[in-house]
């Protein structure tokens, strides 16, 4: 069942196309991640959903409902911003009351039981120390959790976080994924997340929706995404570091730096692709091994290569050797649009 | 009456003796704090020459307001005889204070001043307050463009102004009545309050705002809730700025009133005070310093909020 649906929306600044034409179901109970480089329209597409933003064209309902011309307090959602936006000027309480405060009128909710919402919501995130102090008397991480208490106390339809966790630093940024998705599962609320961050984005989403250039790229599991893009892009930003792409004659052709090994490491060679692969330069990363060079016959596109390890295969500078990738690691594109073309279906664009 | 005598008489080896005593007992309480060491001997005597220098910038900072306070008390044969004005030879009187207060309708000017000033900072925060936020928020060319315009109104001279100002009032039929200068001042002081407040705006992160948005309010209210308390500093020296714009405003309250005691201090006292080419020195100085003190202390009590409002509007426009 899907809450949020969107469709056609387009939102225009003079002659940027920020979000062009976007069709998108988010489902109750779901996290779904946008990911996407900067500057392809994700946090517009969200402040669109929020109601901060007036599209240029196309609908939104939230639960059933065409929200497309309310604002955004009408609107049943909750926000959080990437730089926290809390109230400098109240303490913790009342930047966690002060959603509440505002739905008095409908909701009539008297004073104790705005202090038992926040007190329990605070409790929840384990912040219920903090909320006699100031915004700004707090660490990067608890201005995060009273950011995310202050969305949740009103048990928003949906809650949209943009990009949440790039204010914090490497460290707490795992940790803070990890309870973030806890907090999101257990409360079973519906999680729209803005990131960049791939990384983020595939350990956090149920779904993620890649866009480029105002548009959708694709929609699917993380593990679709990666295994199965939708086209080059896809493919390419996904995946640290990123897929090689190689030219041929009427299409090209790609396959991530981990499924590229010596020849030898392949239980059976027969299923793969051989490439004759000279070795420029090696990187040890510790758990892997980033190998840099070329394949004979792509002279211009820099391959690269991810040896794990703990094998032993010896690989020398300036060196040939014998690399293979399975052939079902194998992904092709075609030479313009850049869309996936499907093994079975080579033959034809040949 | 003879402390004061006295006070007056001794006023300049009472001011130097007061300073060493401020400074005896500062240097007195280091001593007291970090013990009498060598150290701390050495320190206070490299610190010296420094707080010379303050003492120096402050005697001029102040001594305007000592001259005026001195002045006041004078007899006109001891403020006028050479060599020295600034000492007493004849006993000082209260009389030129007495003349001031009863003779003059001082207590009117000052009873004018506050309701004009008072009335046009209302005024003015209710015009300017929604237009400065407009302005912050309007970031495009017009916004920008409309900004620099209202701004260049302040700019025009009311001495180009105040004859076509003139016609207006007599029109509204508020000539002689402090009402016509409530009219008026906000002209000048509207486009400066805007462009004041709009720099504290600005500081204020569109995002809070569009937090409050989300969080449920509307427009009106998230900026009543949000951007209002944290632009407080710069509300509170647009208020200050706008009320002393008015208590030193001259031509239009010369121009428009014409009965004595509906005139504001500005225009009050001078023309109460200089008949043609006489000077009442000492009740000029005296209304001067009264005056004076009140709105200096109001300078220094928001002194922070002042220069940040400054230098907010200068350096982020």
């Amino acid at each position: 069942m899907s809450i949020v649906q969107i469709s056609g929306l387009k939102k225009y600044f003079d002659a940027v196309r920020a979000v062009d034409g976007v069709d998108l179901a988010i489902d109750q109970g779901e996290f779904l991640v946008i990911l996407g480089p900067s500057g392809c329209g994700k946090t517009t597409l969200m402040r669109m959903i929020a109601g901060l933003e007036k599209p240029t064209a196309g609908q939104i309902e939230i639960g059933g409902e065409d929200v497309t011309e309310l604002p955004p307090r009408k609107r049943g959602v909750s926000m959080v911003f990437q730089s926290y936006a809390l109230y400098p000027h109240m303490n913790v309480f009342n930047n966690i009351a002060f959603p509440l405060r505002a739905q008095r009128r409908e909701l009539k909710f008297d004073k104790r039981q705005i202090r038992e919402k926040v007190v329990n919501t605070a409790r929840l995130l384990e912040i219920d120390m903090l909320l006699d102090r100031r915004p700004r008397q707090l660490s990067g991480g608890q201005r995060q959790r009273v950011a995310i208490a202050r969305a949740m106390v009103t048990q928003p339809a949906v809650l949209l976080l943009d990009e949440p966790l790039s204010n914090l630093d490497a460290k707490l940024r795992a940790n803070a994924r990890d309870e973030l998705r806890d907090f999101q599962r257990s409360s079973n609320i519906t999680a729209v997340f803005v990131t960049h961050d791939q990384i983020e984005a595939m350990g956090l989403g149920d779904r993620i929706v890649v866009m480029s250039e105002g548009k959708i790229q694709q929609i699917g599991s993380p593990q679709r995404i990666y295994d199965d893009p939708a086209n080059e892009f896809v493919a390419t930003f996904l995946g640290s570091p990123s897929m090689n792409i190689l030219s041929a004659d009427r299409f090209r052709f790609g396959f991530r730096p981990e499924h590229f090994l010596p020849k030898t490491l392949h239980d059976n060679p027969e299923n793969s692709r051989i490439f004759h692969y000279y070795v420029k330069r090696v990187e040890y990363l510790g758990s892997d091994r980033l190998v840099y060079g070329y394949v004979r016959g792509h002279d211009k596109d820099l391959t690269l290569a991810k040896v794990p390890s703990n094998v032993r295969v010896s690989l020398d500078i300036e060196g040939d050797y014998e690399f293979a990738v399975h052939y079902r690691d194998i992904k092709f594109f075609d030479l313009e649009s850049g869309r996936r073309i499907e093994q079975q279906n080579l033959a034809k664009v040949r | 009456m003879g402390a004061l005598v006295w006070i007056l008489h001794n006023f300049w080896s009472l001011l130097v003796a007061l300073v060493l005593v401020l400074v005896g007992l500062r240097i007195a309480w280091r001593l007291h704090k970090y013990g009498a060491t060598r150290a701390e001997l050495t320190y206070i005597l490299r610190r010296s020459p420094f707080y010379l220098v303050v003492l120096t910038f402050c005697f001029f900072a102040a001594a305007p307001f000592l001259i005026m306070f001195m002045h006041t008390f004078k007899t006109d044969g001891d403020l006028y005889r050479r060599p020295q004005p600034f000492i007493f030879r004849q006993d000082p009187t209260l009389e030129h204070l007495d003349a001031l207060f009863n003779n003059t309708a001082y207590l009117d000017f000052i009873r004018n001043s506050v309701v004009v000033g008072l009335a046009v900072v209302v005024i003015t925060l209710a015009l300017s307050l929604p237009a400065a936020y407009a302005l912050a928020r309007l970031t495009g060319r017009w916004g920008e463009r409309a900004g620099i315009l209202m701004f260049l109104v302040y700019l025009v001279p009311p001495t180009l102004l105040f004859i076509p100002m003139f016609r207006i009032v007599v029109l509204l039929g508020l000539k002689d009545d402090p009402m016509s200068l409530i009219v008026v001042y906000p002209s000048f002081t509207v486009p400066f309050s805007m462009w004041l407040l709009s720099g504290f705006f600005k500081a204020v992160p569109p995002e809070l705002e569009e937090a409050a948005l989300v969080d449920g309010y509307n427009r009106v209210e998230a900026f009543l809730r949000v951007v209002l308390p944290l632009s407080l500093p710069g509300i509170i020296s647009t208020i200050v700025f706008t009320f002393t714009l008015t208590l030193h405003e001259f031509i239009y309250g010369l121009v428009f009133i014409a009965d004595t005691s509906q005139r504001t201090l500005s225009v009050g006292v001078p023309t109460e005070l200089i008949l043609g080419d006489v000077y009442f020195w000492q009740p000029l100085l005296a209304a001067a310093l009264i005056i004076a003190i009140p709105v200096g202390l109001a300078y220094n009590l928001f002194l922070d909020s002042l220069v940040q409002g400054f230098t907010m509007g200068a350096v982020k426009g």
